[in-house]
This record gives C-alpha cells, structure tokens and sequence, in this order.
C-alpha cells in the first residue's frame, strides 16, 4: 500500500506493506531516531505524535497514519530548540536508547498541560521506561522545558 | 492483506461483510495480535475516518452517548464524562500510558473482549447498552448480555459496534478499584466496578458490582448485588455481599495470582469498593 502523511510538517509518502507498523516505515525511511524498544507499547522508545498526540509507534498501523500529522524526535527538536537545551542542560540521558521518546513525551506533555506539577510530570512519563533508571534527570529534564514554554 | 478506509457507516458495513476482515479502532491489539501472527485477516477496515464513529455527547437528559471510536484520552478529558460518569474518566486514565490511552477506543475495548480490560466492568456497573449495527439493521445489546466469552461479543462478524448509551442517574455513587498487587501498569489482578444509589433512609435503592479479570469475560456480580437492594448496608451485609462476589468469580491460575487468591481478593475488593461508594 501507498501512507501519505505530513511528516515534520512536509508531505511525506511511502510504499510499504499494509501490516507495517508506524515504527518500521519512519525507520526504513531514515527517521531513525524513533526506536523500537519492548515492541509492546509500554516502554515508550518508540514515542511519536499523530495529531499532536503521543502514540506508540510499535503498535500503531502505519495505515491508520493516512492523511494524519505525524511528528517525530528529529521534527520536533528542530521545531522547538529550549526541548533537546532542556535534556542537554540536566543531562537528562545516560545510554541513550530511551532519550528520543522521552524528548517526544515531555513535548506532547507540554502540548497537554503546560503547567504540570511534579507529580503530573511524573504521572505523565511513567510509561517511558529508562533501564539505565536515570528519571530523576529525566523528570528535571522535563520540568525545566515546561519551564521554558 | 488489504485496506479499507471507509468515511462513511455504510461504507464501512459493505467493507467489513468481506471474508476474514476485522475493523479497527486504535487497533492496539489488533496491531499485537497481527505482530505476534494471532490472527491472519485478508482486510482490515479502519474506522478512524468516519466521523459518525466519534464523539461524546448527551443524547437526551438521561442518557450519555460515546461513540465508538472515542478514544480513552477523549474520556478522560470530557468535560461531560468528569461530570457525569467521572468513573469512566477515572478508569481511562488508569488504562496502559498516555500513548496507549491516545489511540485506544471505546468500543475496541468492548467488541475486543479482553477480560482484564478496565473499560469493560465499569460499563457494565453503569449500566451501558451496547449499539450494534449491520447490514440488515441496528440493534441494541445491553452490556449485561454483550459478553459472551473470552474475546467473543454478542456483536456478529460483519456487524460494527457504533456507540455506547449510558444513562445519567442522580445522586449514583461510584467507584472502580483496579487491583494490581505487581506494576501499576500491569493488568489488574482483580477490577471491581460499583455503581449504587440509596434512599433517602439509607438503605440501597440500586446496585450493581461488575467484575474484571477473574472469568473469561467481565461480568456483573448480580447475586452480590441483589443482597444489597433494600437494605441498609451494615458490615455484616457487605461482608456477606463480598463472600457472594468472590464466590461468583471463576479465576484462573496465572502470574496474577492463583485461583484462590484472586477469589480472596474480590472478596476483600468488593467490600472495600463499597465502603469508599457508601462514604460518598
């Protein structure tokens, strides 16, 4: 099947088989900053916006992406600079595999509810999993964009 | 397999009378179950394009219709599902994470028949009616009689759920309880959804105790429920209305508890749900 999309902002189309999922597309067609992480839709690697909404792009159709305004950690970063300063400023990242979708979640997080207290941040990010468990900087990471909106 | 992206209901009924097709929602599971070769569909009809599918609106002065493809981050935010049915807001915003809660709806969580799913039991507690349509017809299935097995609906293969009707009842009091004695995010071990009003004396006017998890679909405790109507609720009575819940469970042994303990806890949950309604 044929997706076109609005990907960061451009028209964007791709051939792909009809069962692909949103992750492999963007993947195979360089935007290689979203991840496949638990490919279940819990650790949150995968993070993009449809819609200015999060979604996780290992269990979403790239089919249902048809006509939609996807977003992904190369779009966004390039839109909005105060987001990667924020991560770079608290060292929010330690390997590095979790960063992108943590980047793309405190975006659509500031998109919800600009103005989330620690514990909405907190409540926000919990389903972007960090092994290195490096959340303390990630939280501080994310309070400190908010911060700059 | 192929794609279909009806705009319209119609459409989407001719599209989903094809062999071996399944619709889609925010196809969550169905994007796990294609992944992991669970099923094989020659089509999918995605139903992310009909706008007659969404929104939350009050069909009349009782009654709150959602349509189906709403997706839990739109229950979440209603501003007339907090004020009417806060418990649905409530348990939307306990499903998964935001990313999941984003893109699944409604009516994926009833026509995809999960037990363990949180939207289920507390459409049930509320009282909700499921309507199907198909190509010979509308009708309309109380949730009560919607489920009949695991991942199996009263909804037939090329017939669509197109919205759930819940009725606004004043002065209802309710709760839903997600038990996960593991990972907040897991699936619950037991979820218990109450919904009950009282009279003016005290005692329990209306009731009902849905539970999730623990059989192969989600189903009312009407047994439970019934010792309550009419009385006044002592400790006694919600203890005894606790035993009858956990008795009409049917657990399965697996990582969520054995058989015997998650039967404990619909007793121990189902009294504690109650108390925390009762407190009002």
């Amino acid at each position: 099947m044929n997706v076109t999309m609005t990907l960061n902002g451009r028209p964007f189309s791709a051939e792909t088989p009809s069962e692909s999922l949103l992750v492999d597309v963007l993947r195979l067609n360089g935007f290689t900053g979203t991840k496949e992480g638990c490919g279940v839709g819990v650790c949150g690697a995968c993070t993009v916006l449809v819609n200015d909404v999060p979604v996780a792009s290992c269990i979403y159709l790239a089919a249902l992406a048809e006509g939609q305004d996807v977003w992904t950690v190369e779009g966004l970063t390039a839109k909005d600079s105060a987001l990667l300063d924020a991560f770079v400023e608290k060292e929010g990242m330690q390997c590095g595999i979790c960063t992108p979708g943590q980047v793309v979640s405190a975006y659509a997080l500031g998109i919800e509810n600009p103005k989330a207290n620690e514990e909405e941040i907190r409540e926000f990010m919990a389903g972007n999993l960090c092994r290195c468990t490096g959340y303390v900087t990630i939280t501080e990471s994310v309070r400190t964009y908010l911060a700059s909106k | 397999m192929l794609i279909s992206t009806p705009t319209t209901i119609g459409d989407a009924l001719v599209e989903i009378s094809n062999e071996n097709t399944l619709a889609v929602g925010g196809g969550t599971s169905i994007a796990l179950m294609l992944k992991n070769r669970l099923i094989e569909p020659d089509r999918l009809v995605l139903l992310n394009q009909v706008p007659a599918l969404s929104g939350i609106e009050e069909r009349d002065a009782q009654t709150v219709r959602i349509g189906a493809t709403t997706t839990l981050l739109q229950l979440m935010h209603s501003p007339l599902i907090n004020s009417a049915l806060p418990v649905l807001s409530f348990a939307a915003s306990r499903v998964g994470n935001p990313r999941v809660r984003s893109v699944a709806t409604v009516g994926g969580a009833i026509i995809h028949g999960d037990p363990r799913q949180d939207i289920p039991p507390v459409l049930l507690s509320l009282g909700a009616t499921a309507h199907i349509a198909g190509r010979a017809g509308e009708r309309d299935v109380p949730l009560a009689e919607f489920f009949i097995g695991f991942m199996e609906s009263a909804a037939g293969e090329d017939e669509l759920v197109t919205e759930v009707t819940v009725p606004k009842i004043a002065g209802q009091r309710t709760h839903y309880t997600r038990f996960t004695p593991g990972s907040d995010d897991d699936y619950p071990t037991v979820g218990i959804a109450v919904a009950m009003t009282l009279a003016d004396d005290g005692s329990v006017k209306d009731a009902r105790i849905a539970l999730g998890g623990v059989d192969s679909t989600a189903f009312l405790a009407t047994e439970a429920a019934s010792l309550l109507i009419g009385n006044r609720p002592t400790d006694e009575l919600i203890a005894a209305v606790g035993e009858s819940a956990a008795k009409s469970a049917n657990p399965s042994d697996d990582q969520r508890g054995s058989e015997r303990y998650k039967r404990a806890m619909v007793d121990v949950w189902t009294r504690r749900t109650l108390a925390i309604c009762l407190k009002g």
